[in-house]
């Protein structure tokens, strides 16, 4: 009680400092958030205890909510989900054809195999502090590996990027957000564009060619150009192509493949082309090379 | 006695933001339970009380949200200067004072946010003050409004207020 209890001195000296670091803020903002982000890392990780004990408490309320109470119209969901996996069974005997072909096609032109990304799991433990962002929390750290910009991603599609680091824990920035951008392309046209977060909590694909050949339905895909994801990964379906008189381009909202609202476990892109780095650093003479024996 | 309080805020206001509010949202916009505590100590507290509980809050607030690392710590730390400031010039602090205070504060706030979008889109910064500022004012005001009603009717607070003000 004594701890804050303070002379009319000290309570100044608070105030005066406050407004030093308010000064600070404005005059070198990005300074100070480099210090800012420094000193706090002790503070994430103290708060990543109870932050770990709340999301489990969290989980075990979900589980029991929906293994027992909402149960509700199950069975119209499993006879829908069954005809949904006939559906599937069928195209997945067709991909597997054209996979074998393209096996074939790629081996006669001796294509390079792509390699699967270097990722990390973890899991969501919460959702981001404040309500102007689309984020969640992850378990994992900088002492995991994870660092600031790496992509997220779940066997879905995308889910974000991790735009803050603490030891123990991450802030990823949700795909729909609207400050976010991913380069992407339409799987069909392959034509090319920039996936943003709307308002709505939903994703716009922008820039797409005037001439483009593009109509709802059609699925939007990672083109790997820029950032931290691979080509290829699912991004969302086209819903609504829109185009403005006098506009150079058209856009399209997109509903993600991935639910935001559902998010447990997630992976982490580490290195996006593991085979490219992984060459690069075989080429004598690079920056940061070590010469192999 | 008030130094544990006031640690176990820090510990658990901002994993209870972070992992079980989303269950409960209005439009779907939470309360920001660290403003609402914020405000109470201040006003209960003090000033110094209400900015150096602000400042660290807001911090912790910053460190888990995707958003820079200055808006929460500027904006919770001075609504609690302000609700300790407005705490030793009232009279009376009622419910009903609180609910229009802890609004107000709130929107105040929330300017603070729309500030940092460094945008010049009014039509943006209207959106995101009527579709998430407003309701989360709403939903503060009447979150601390009602804390302070059930803090009031268990204890007395005038010892507090009076003794232990900074």
């Amino acid at each position: 009680m004594a701890i804050l209890r303070s002379t009319y001195g000290s309570k100044r000296l608070a105030v005066v400092l406050f407004a030093l670091l308010l000064a600070a803020l404005f005059l070198l903002p990005s300074q100070s958030q480099g210090v800012l982000q420094f000193l706090g890392g002790p503070i994430g990780q103290v708060l990543s205890v109870p932050l770990e004990v709340f999301s489990s408490l969290d989980r075990g309320m979900t589980e029991i909510w929906e293994g027992y109470v909402a149960l509700r119209g199950i069975r119209e969901e499993n006879r829908q989900l069954r005809k949904q996996l006939e559906f599937v069974q069928g195209q997945n005997n067709q991909l597997r054809e054209a996979t074998v072909a393209t096996q074939r096609l790629e081996a006669l032109l001796d294509f390079k195999q792509k390699s699967i990304p270097d990722m990390i799991a973890a899991q969501v433990i919460g959702r981001d502090a404040t309500n102007w962002y689309r984020g969640i929390i992850l378990n994992k750290g900088e002492q995991n590996g994870v660092r600031a910009e790496m992509g997220v991603v779940t066997p879905a599609g995308v889910v974000g990027r991790v735009v803050k680091t603490t030891s123990s824990s991450s802030v990823v920035l949700l795909m729909t957000d609207p400050n976010n951008a991913i380069a992407a392309l339409v799987q069909g046209t392959r034509d090319e564009g920039i996936v943003e977060g709307t308002r709505s909590g939903r994703a716009r694909m922008k820039y797409i060619p005037l001439l483009s050949t593009v109509h709802p339905g059609d699925r939007v895909i990672t083109s790997g150009l820029t950032g931290s994801f691979p080509r290829g990964l699912a991004i969302g379906v086209m819903t609504h192509i829109q185009q403005e008189e006098g506009d150079v381009f058209r856009s399209a909202e997109l509903e993600p493949e991935v639910d935001m609202t559902k998010l447990d476990e997630v992976l982490v892109i580490r290195s996006p082309y593991e085979e490219a780095e992984a060459s690069k650093k075989m080429i004598p003479g690079m920056p940061g090379e070590k010469r192999k024996p | 006695m008030k130094i544990w309080l006031y640690i176990a805020l820090l510990l658990t206001v901002i994993p209870l933001q972070t992992t079980l509010l989303h269950h409960v949202t209005v439009l779907d916009v939470r309360p920001d339970l660290g403003l609402v505590v914020v405000c109470l100590v201040g006003f209960f507290g003090g000033e110094l009380d209400g900015l150096i509980i602000g400042f660290i809050l807001g911090w912790s607030q910053d460190i888990m949200s995707a958003g820079e690392l200055w808006v929460n710590v500027v904006s919770k730390g001075g609504a609690g200067f302000v609700a300790g400031l407005a705490g030793r010039h009232l009279a009376h602090i009622t419910p009903m004072v609180l609910l229009i205070g802890l609004g107000a504060i709130s929107c105040l706030s929330s300017l603070v946010f729309v500030y940092s979008m460094k945008t010049s889109d009014w039509d943006l910064m209207w959106h995101a003050f009527h579709s998430k500022a407003l309701i989360q004012a709403v939903l503060d005001a009447f979150i601390g409004a009602g804390a302070y009603w059930l803090f009031a009717r268990r204890w007395v607070t005038d010892p507090f207020l009076q003794q232990d003000r900074l």
